[in-house]
């Protein structure tokens, strides 16, 4: 229950983030019991011929230079730029394209990254700074910039090492921003090593919002079309309209796996071969094991003479030597195959992987890779759900964004 | 990290809260500063008509246009767009319940927070509330996850709509939330505390943290033993239900209509809800919680063995006030078609309305045409001759339109959203 006895009447407007920062700094001036909206509107207004909020709008814009264009896609264009009056301070800008095609405004994933951009302020999600809109009417979205490419790139790139040390790093980090997204009642639904952006220190943030939806009442029904299909949880895979914060974690242990292996662990070419590969990989799912299973709408039964028995520790152990014990045990609890039997967010990080040796290594030390500029123009511009692997062209796939 | 930490980081808290004094002043500034804008943007339009009359004609002007000229149009005061904004927000209720299946609740509830929200900062001088609310209600379904396609939805708007005037101010209303669609509601924290108390009542209650001495077994008796209900009932599940139910209606209703929102957090509107539902049972969930009772206006110095005042009962001190002048503020509300007087007052108001609406934001879906395709800007398909700007052409338009509403149908808003339902 959320009971908030404190601060009550007159929240005074304390600076929480650099977004309220520079509004606050740009609009308000003196006036600081009146909030930024009565501050802003205490301005003289400088142009007669504009309402007050497309002059606000006004001085957000111009507060930004744009400088060059790092990445082009179907959906967005994105440019580094910078503040006007301190060139140092390097911003990502990510305009959104207006797609002729959908008649309907504004489109839904730049309204759900937003929205949810807008709520979460921390270390480990992409932090969003400010948000103007163009004379042509497109929204731009100005974001933190993260030159250091992303956990994809650094997998992918055999002439980097890293060990468990690191892994459990980056892991942290991931766990950390998840578990904000949680306790904001906000489901992700498309966490993948390319939708995790690397900051100059080093830093991991959770990026790409576009898929993303706070938590349903009960009973409510939400889409099971999310998640790239190689991270997503056999729950969605069943056609599960009803789900929680585990498809979240499934996710991450997914790139966990991919972290320690350096290749996917289950990379399905259809979503059919997405579940087969999940039952081989992990076992079977049957009422015994994940009660309920049978009513999903698209669960296939197995015939006896081919289910996989549910795996135990060992074999996580076996596959994954590098994690150590305790380590492949914190991999199991992310990959259990009924949800319910999920770790959490929270528990994920109770888990004690974390405290024992080797600790995770420093930011400063973290192995990174240079040319990281280009690939967040790429992260930030691709459209939800889609891998972007030549190799599985057919994987790229249609989002159903009807929701419902 | 405790959730009032959370709470704060919301875009609700950062900008979207206020004190009664910060918003009363908001809302004159925003006023104050519309009113010199539609009046410049009357004498504008006026003295464009003038000017091509007067060289159509090439006469002298007759006496009566000067003397509108000279007269100074009378603007709307902060307090009448005030009503005019509420009227809208009892409407986007009911335009969602014409939905099939309704709109729920939540949506509305979030569409009717972007309308206030919006006519913090915008006078409906400029932009009328009748053209924001349903772009509102469409911009709820898209950010609340109840998206239903903008055919769908501008089909369920009775009468003839279309899609395009739906979504013309989709822009404009986004500007004015700054971009933040979020909007934190009372109803999950009331569902939580009524399911709370049903616990209790069977006996399952949790004690507080910080009162483990207590046993469910002393809840449930101390749940029992509390005073009568106002109305009485058959059992505690009854009570509670029936308890659950006003407060719910509460919320719907008074705390979206007033400025509960921008004055309190989500968790003191349902309390202050709750405590006009049922105050004792309302009190005997505080008491669990924080302990108390607060029965004196001045705190008592309750002291522990080493000289300190217990904290908790300050904060239940605090939160007592608080709650007390949420409760009035939610009572104080009557919907205002309900009430004769309000109604009379308000067609007064719409009337005032028609005399001082910014002439130039009249045809938003023309003024969307217009900057997302500048090559058209300058249309001939209406006929109208080039050399006369598009705003007089809009205003002109506009005044044609709107005569016609009114000859049609005597009601100043045009004929009605939502028809009376006979039940």
């Amino acid at each position: 229950m959320a009971l908030s006895p404190f601060g009550s009447r007159s929240p005074s407007m304390t600076v929480h983030s650099p977004n309220t920062a520079i509004r606050l700094r740009a609009t308000a001036a003196q006036n600081s019991i009146t909030g930024p909206a009565a501050a802003a509107v205490a301005k003289p207004v400088q142009n007669g011929d504009r309402e007050l909020t497309e002059q606000l709008n006004i001085d957000i814009r111009e507060r930004y230079v744009k400088d060059k264009k790092v990445g082009e896609g179907t959906y967005a264009v994105v440019y580094v730029g910078h503040l006007r009056h301190d060139p140092s301070s390097l911003v990502a800008i990510k305009k959104i394209k207006v797609n002729a095609e959908y008649k309907d405004g504004l489109a839904m994933d730049a309204v759900r990254e937003v929205k949810y951009l807008q709520e979460l302020k921390h270390p480990n999600v992409i932090a969003l700074h400010d948000v103007f809109s163009s004379k042509d009417q497109n929204l731009s979205l100005v974001l933190e910039f993260l030159p250091g490419g992303d956990l994809e790139m650094l997998i992918k790139d055999s002439d980097i090492h890293y060990g468990v040390a690191d892994i459990k790093a980056w892991m942290g980090m991931l766990a950390r921003g998840v578990w904000w997204c949680h306790e904001n009642f906000v489901l992700h639904r498309d966490i993948k090593p390319n939708n995790l952006l690397i900051a100059s220190d080093g830093e991991v943030k959770l990026a790409d919002f576009g898929l993303a939806r706070s938590f349903a009442d009960p009973l409510f029904n939400m889409t099971h079309q999310v998640i790239t299909r190689w991270y997503r949880p056999p729950e969605l895979l069943y056609g599960a309209r009803q789900y929680s914060g585990a498809v979240d974690v499934w996710s991450m242990g997914m790139v966990f796996a991919e972290l320690l292996l350096r290749v996917p662990f289950v990379a399905g070419n259809t979503d059919l071969d997405q579940t087969s590969k999940i039952c081989e990989a992990f076992g079977t799912p049957t009422e015994e094991n994940w009660p309920g299973v049978s009513k999903l709408p698209y669960y296939i039964p197995t015939d006896k003479a081919h289910l996989v028995p549910l795996q135990g520790r060992d074999f996580f152990m076996r596959q994954f030597p590098t994690a150590g014990p305790v380590g492949a045990d914190l991999l199991m609890s992310m990959c259990a195959l009924d949800p319910r039997k999920r770790s959490t967010a929270v528990q994920c990080l109770r888990h004690n992987w974390w405290t024992i040796e080797p600790r995770p290594t420093k930011n400063e030390d973290l192995p990174r890779k240079s040319g990281g500029t280009k690939k967040m123009g790429d992260d930030l511009t691709r459209r939800v759900g889609e891998l972007d692997e030549g190799m599985f062209n057919s994987a790229a796939r249609q989002l159903d964004f009807g929701m419902k | 990290m405790i959730e009032d930490d959370i709470y704060r980081a919301s875009s609700q808290y950062r900008l979207w809260s206020y004190t009664e004094p910060s918003l009363q002043f908001l809302r004159a500034t925003t006023n104050a500063v519309a009113s010199e804008r539609v009046r410049a943007a009357l004498h504008r339009s006026r003295e464009t008509h003038q000017s091509t009359a007067s060289s159509a004609a090439g006469t002298p002007l007759p006496e009566s246009n000067t003397d509108t000229k000279n007269k100074d149009v009378e603007c709307l005061t902060p307090e009448e767009e005030l009503v005019l904004v509420r009227y809208y927000c009892e409407k986007t209720l009911e335009l969602g319940e014409t939905y099939k299946p309704p709109i729920p609740t939540m949506v509305r509830a979030t569409a009717i927070q972007y309308l206030r929200r919006f006519y913090l900062t915008n006078s409906p001088m400029t932009y009328h509330p009748k053209s924001i609310m349903a772009c509102a209600l469409f911009v709820a379904t898209k950010t609340d996850n109840y998206y239903i396609s903008l055919r769908q939805f501008a089909d369920g708007i009775p009468g003839d709509t279309k899609t395009e005037d739906v979504i013309a101010p989709e822009f404009l209303l986004m500007q004015g939330l700054r971009f933040t669609f979020d909007v934190r509601h009372p109803f999950r924290g009331l569902e939580g505390g009524v399911m709370e108390l049903q616990a209790i009542a069977e006996g399952q209650g949790q004690p507080a943290p910080h009162l483990p001495y207590e046993t469910a077994e002393d809840l449930q008796q101390g749940l029992l033993s509390i005073a009568p209900p106002p109305v009485p009932s058959s059992s505690m599940s009854d009570r509670i239900a029936r308890a659950h139910g006003t407060t719910r209606e509460l919320l719907k209703s008074a705390a979206q209509m007033t400025d509960a929102y921008f004055l309190y957090t989500p968790s003191q509107i349902w309390f202050s809800a709750f405590l006009l539902a049922d105050r004792p049972l309302a009190e005997f969930l505080l008491d669990v919680k924080l302990g108390g009772p607060v029965t004196a206006t001045i705190p008592a110095p309750e002291t522990d063995e080493n000289g300190l005042v217990n904290p908790l009962y300050e904060i239940r001190f605090k939160l007592h006030h608080v709650l007390t002048e949420c409760s009035a503020l939610l009572q104080s509300y009557t919907p205002l078609s309900s009430d004769p007087a309000q109604m009379k007052s308000l067609k007064r108001i719409a009337k005032k309305l028609y005399h001082c609406q910014n002439p130039e934001k009249v045809n938003l879906a023309a003024t969307k045409r217009e900057s997302t395709q500048p090559s058209s800007a300058v249309q001939s398909d209406t006929g109208i001759v080039n050399s006369e700007s598009e705003t007089e052409r809009l205003a002109k338009k506009r005044k044609l339109e709107q005569g016609q509403a009114v000859r049609q149908d005597d009601d100043v808003f045009g004929p009605e959203l939502v028809t009376q339902r006979t039940k």
